[in-house]
């Protein structure tokens, strides 16, 4: 038999070493540049007007995105109740009682399908159906919007986060004679505490950029909110519009918004791990 | 082949006298009676026409090479394997006189009844006190002065008290193996159960801690029935009175632990006990 040869594998070691170095070296790269932009274009537009006043035309100066981001905040804590106990409550099913069966599986099918259905496709169902069906724009629908995203995402964290449970926790409740609806939300529940909350603030994070949906659906406006029941102001789509208007003041504002974004969804991120993180110690 | 027309032949001995498999004249106050227990993990058979009394106030314990259906004789007796829905038991098992397999049986009164205590320690993710009084909270309306109580009586009972009763309030999860396996033993005595199973519960933890948990089997069996599931055989010789020896998912022999060990009628339960197999 013929060696083989080791200088050979030593090359091919090396080779798939570097490209899987670089190929990662490439992706942080550009994630720093993003970064690096937004800030820097971002922080010049950060001042306490940003945050306490309402836009002002092109060109006037001044002003701030205070309509917006509590438009923001509003429409995604409506989509976070929306979202949240429905997705919950799916992934409890999944994970304890369906587990294998026919509608389980359908159900888990499903999720997959729509955590991979662009959202822009949810903003036009829901621009049909509570939109046109309304005859106007509404944060509420914008909301819905938000939760239908947010929903998959939370069902299958939950479902995986409960499947994490070892058995025997589960097994020791029912031997003392816990009913299993208490079982889950007394014991069950708690094990997997720090991952359910962690599984929610990322899907809070994921929809907290999105734009397409909102564009459908909420659309914006200069003013303070008024009416969930009305078009609402939000920081997303004020990027959309501000970026593609010519006024460099506006431009401006919108790279503060970025910025913004950026960090919430960061700091989003960095606290779920910390969260998480907690349970392992 | 020789090996095969030896157990064709045990097979056979085995069906001539079917007495000397399960002597049930030698139990005298029968507390669970199994009759013609099948068990099935889907389409695969696990216990074969299982027959076998289990006396009260005494300890039974179930030996027999891995795999041979030791734990899975025991958790029917709380119907605990109902969680898995491919897993499916037929035949009866008579507590007190009702068969609890029937479909009337109202789980949640049997398992108060039945207490058990797996190989790992489970604490629930919550303190020491709050474990013990989580079954306490499931079954009775007492109040805050009634549970404290219990919890301490219970602990005491596990031969816990002196270890935790200055960290109540501290996770359950914080205690080492052996005394998290008491403290799941303090709470599944404080439901008052009647009968108390035990699959493998020394087989996770270190050799001090399993002669405390023997010892506190010799002071339970005054007051439970105890069904035991062990590897160890010593263990069984020690703590049980009734030895019942489990192969591929049969009976081979049941009797008194005195009579198993020193006396077996069968030779598999011989070759098993002398460690020829298993």
């Amino acid at each position: 038999m013929k060696e083989s040869s080791i200088t050979r594998r030593k090359v091919v070691d090396m080779a798939v070493r570097f490209l899987s170095a670089a190929g990662s070296g490439l992706g942080l790269f550009i994630l720093l540049w993003i970064l690096y932009e937004v800030m820097i274009r971002g922080l010049g537009a950060i001042n306490l007007a940003f945050f306490t006043e309402l836009p002002t035309p092109p060109g006037m100066g001044g002003g701030g995105l205070a309509n917006a981001i509590v438009g923001t905040l509003l429409i995604t804590m409506l989509a976070t109740v929306l979202g949240v106990p429905i997705g919950i409550l799916s992934g409890i099913f999944l994970s304890e009682f369906g587990q294998h069966s026919r509608f389980a599986e359908g159900v888990r099918f499903t999720a997959n399908i729509l955590m991979g259905t662009p959202s822009i496709i949810i903003g036009v169902f829901i621009y049909t159906v509570l939109v046109l069906s309304v005859g106007h724009f509404s944060g509420y629908a914008g909301a819905v919007a938000l939760a239908i995203i947010m929903l998959p995402v939370v069902a299958r964290t939950t479902e995986d986060m409960l499947q994490l449970v070892p058995n025997a926790i589960r097994e020791s409740a029912l031997a003392l004679g816990a009913p299993r609806w208490r079982m889950t939300l007394s014991i069950v529940f708690r094990s997997a505490k720090t991952g359910l909350i962690t599984g929610v603030l990322l899907a809070i994070a994921r929809v907290s950029g999105e734009t397409a949906p909102l564009l459908f659906t909420t659309l914006n406006s200069p003013f303070w909110p008024t009416s969930m029941a009305n078009v609402m102001p939000n920081l997303t789509v004020t990027i959309f519009n501000y970026a593609m208007s010519p006024y460099a003041d506006w431009q401006k504002a919108a790279w503060g918004a970025s910025f913004l974004i950026t960090i919430a969804v960061l700091i989003i991120n960095i606290f779920s791990r910390i969260v998480f993180k907690e349970k392992v110690k | 082949m020789d090996l095969k027309l030896e157990s064709i032949n045990h097979a056979l001995q085995v069906m001539q006298n079917p007495e000397t498999v399960t002597d049930m004249n030698q139990v005298n106050n029968v507390k669970i009676l199994v009759r013609n227990l099948n068990f099935y993990y889907g389409a695969h058979q696990a216990l074969f026409q299982n027959d076998l009394s289990i006396a009260a106030n005494k300890v039974t314990a179930i030996i027999g090479p891995s795999g041979c259906g030791k734990s899975t004789h025991i958790r029917v007796y709380n119907r605990i394997y109902e969680l898995y829905r491919e897993q499916k038991a037929n035949g009866e098992v008579i507590l007190d006189g009702v068969n609890i397999l029937s479909p009337q049986q109202d789980l949640i009164e049997l398992r108060r009844k039945v207490g058990m205590i797996f190989q790992k320690p489970t604490p629930f993710p919550m303190s020491v006190f709050d474990n013990v009084a989580y079954g306490l909270r499931l079954h009775f309306k007492l109040n805050k002065n009634e549970i404290t109580s219990k919890v301490e009586a219970s602990l005491k009972q596990a031969a816990l008290w002196d270890e935790v009763k200055d960290k109540l309030h501290h996770p359950g999860m914080a205690l080492s193996g052996g005394q998290q396996q008491r403290l799941c033993i303090a709470r599944a005595i404080a439901v008052e159960p009647e009968i108390l199973l035990m699959d493998e519960p020394t087989s996770a933890i270190d050799p001090i801690a399993t002669s405390k948990i023997e010892d506190l089997m010799e002071l339970l069996k005054k007051q439970y029935t105890i069904v035991i599931v062990t590897h160890n055989m010593q263990q069984a010789a020690r703590i049980s009175d009734f030895t019942a020896f489990f192969y591929e998912g049969k009976i081979i022999e049941f009797g008194t632990t005195k009579q198993i060990f020193t006396n077996p009628v069968q030779k598999q339960t011989e070759n098993y006990i002398t460690g020829r197999f298993g």
